[in-house]
């Protein structure tokens, strides 16, 4: 019984230390905050922990991993959102601060904005991520030619999104593209869905 | 437009990409070790549902306190020898970078030597608290040898020896940006060197093949490995027509170093308490080591009470202005 408890640890350690990393930037770039993405974190490896035995060998386990960070995450915005209409409807709490992004990421971030939520979450598994299309399959639980369709057709909607609002953009200048996202959540952007 | 140009700007995007981001995951994953640790130990797989705490938040206390509980979840499993949280030497170096990028981000103390055959060919120290610095490049021969420069709440102090006092020399926002050399600049390769992408390329690599270790009399740990030059010396930038490669904390890189390719013999010293101590990296005759101390508890860099703005200079006679920084 020690024995298999300490080979659950040793599986356990092998993880934390082969992926950690990895799941810390994915939560810190998706969660609303740093305390948030930390919580996310947190929750994804101690449901790593708890179902050790049921997490994949190899490179499935990174897989793995963020598809259960992905659903901490969904999970987390869910519940933030309840807790915000609250607040608003209490007025409560000010509105968030956000640091100001450059003009070419807020144009990102808009178009990003615009595509669906699947669309983007396959999309920046693989830019941001640096997923495979089999990887992604993984993530999303889907067949690996769902994941390749769909992070093509993907590309093509964030480029046409992205393009729409260049032109937009350059007709009255990026400052006025920053100002208006000024009050974006970067956060949000990229985290729905 | 092509696709690839858009593609291209949303991989410009990626947060990952963007200044301290990889500071603050290192930072975020040295505190959720000590969660982690803390909830594993209590918790068992398949067990009672847990939730987990917020324990500390991002302030510097916190930090500090995250950094001392994972040094001390470190050293309570890593040398029980009944759950080891860190397995082998490769894990123990990366651990060792975390925690040293931790320890330092607040405040620390390096001192960079270059020796040839045996003899000092530079040695300067750095010391660092918040966005205040302290250098002091006491190599031979130098002018400025043994007098430090400081910089205190933007302000940038010299020590003129024509007035054998300290100068104002003026406000961080005087110096032009993009120089490379404005305190920001500098403050920013610091702590690239000290606990971001440098510590970790160097450890990255290091772990990659051939890593050794030796346990000392002290507690300390000596790891060596080879790293290929370019993980060490970065290209910066060309200087008559050739390219410059630069070790950490500034100085160019010369002979089989300037090499990307050459396999530099690498030493790193892990102290008991798991933070690095020093990195030595030798080749042909050279020596070249960053040694770190004091990492969050070096004391806070104290501007001279009795400096002289240039513009008071120019009507002073000199050896008017003597003062002392501490």
């Amino acid at each position: 019984m020690k024995k298999a408890e300490g080979e659950r640890r040793r599986r356990f350690d092998r993880l934390f230390e082969s992926h950690n990393v990895e799941i810390v930037a994915y939560c810190r770039s998706r969660a609303g905050s740093a305390s948030d993405a930390q919580d996310a974190a947190a929750e994804v490896f101690l449901t790593a922990w708890r179902r050790v035995d049921d997490v994949p060998e190899g490179d499935a386990a990174l897989a793995w991993l963020y598809a259960t960070a992905r659903r901490v995450l969904a999970n987390q915005r869910r519940s933030a959102r309840r807790s915000a209409a609250l607040a608003e409807r209490l007025a409560l709490t000010p509105p968030p601060q956000r640091p100001p992004v450059d003009a070419e990421d807020s144009l990102v971030h808009e178009a990003l904005r615009k595509l669906n939520p699947i669309d983007r979450e396959v999309l920046l598994l693989s830019e941001w991520e640096g997923l495979s299309p089999a990887q992604i399959a993984s993530v999303l639980r889907c067949p690996k030619v769902t994941a390749r369709g769909r992070l093509h057709r993907a590309r093509r909607r964030f480029r046409s999104a992205f393009q729409e609002l260049r032109s937009g953009d350059e007709s009255v200048g990026y400052g006025h593209s920053a100002y208006r996202l000024a009050t974006n959540s970067v956060t949000r952007v990229v985290g729905g869905g | 437009m092509k696709t690839a140009d858009s593609l291209e700007a949303l991989r410009r995007a990626n947060p990952r990409h963007k200044a301290g981001f990889a500071e603050a995951v290192d930072l975020a994953a040295a505190e959720l070790r000590v969660r982690i640790e803390t909830a594993v130990g209590a918790d068992q797989p398949h067990g009672r549902q847990f939730r987990p705490r917020r324990l500390v938040g991002f302030s510097a206390a916190g930090i500090a306190l995250a950094t001392t509980a994972a040094v001390a979840v470190f050293l309570t499993l890593g040398s029980s020898g009944v759950t080891p949280g860190v397995q082998g030497a490769a894990a123990a170096v990366k651990m060792a970078a975390r925690l040293t990028a931790a320890s330092a981000d607040q405040s620390g103390t390096a001192t960079v030597r270059m020796t040839r055959d045996g003899q000092t060919w530079t040695h300067k120290t750095i010391r660092w608290n918040g966005n205040d610095l302290e250098i002091t490049d006491e190599s031979r021969g130098r002018p400025s040898s043994g007098l430090p420069l400081l910089v205190v709440s933007g302000m940038m102090y010299g020590h003129d020896p024509a007035h054998e006092g300290w100068v104002e020399v003026g406000p961080v926002s005087s110096i032009d940006p993009g120089t490379g050399t404005t305190p920001t600049d500098i403050l920013a390769a610091v702590r690239e060197d000290m606990g971001g992408a440098t510590l970790r390329r160097i450890t990255g690599t290091m772990t990659a093949d051939g890593l050794t270790a030796a346990n000392q009399p002290d507690g300390s740990t000596i790891y060596r490995g080879t790293v290929p030059a370019g993980q060490i010396a970065r290209q910066t930038g060309f200087k008559e027509g050739q390219a410059i490669r630069v070790f950490p904390f500034g100085y160019v890189a010369d002979d089989a170093a300037a090499n990307p390719a050459s396999l530099l013999d690498t030493a790193l010293t892990v102290g008991a308490d798991g933070v690095i101590r020093e990195i030595a990296v030798t080749w042909g005759t050279w020596t070249y080591t960053v040694t770190y101390s004091h990492l969050g508890s070096t004391p806070a860099v104290v501007a001279p009470a009795n400096a002289k703005s240039l513009r008071e200079l120019r009507h002073l006679a000199p050896s008017r202005t003597t003062t002392s920084p501490r």
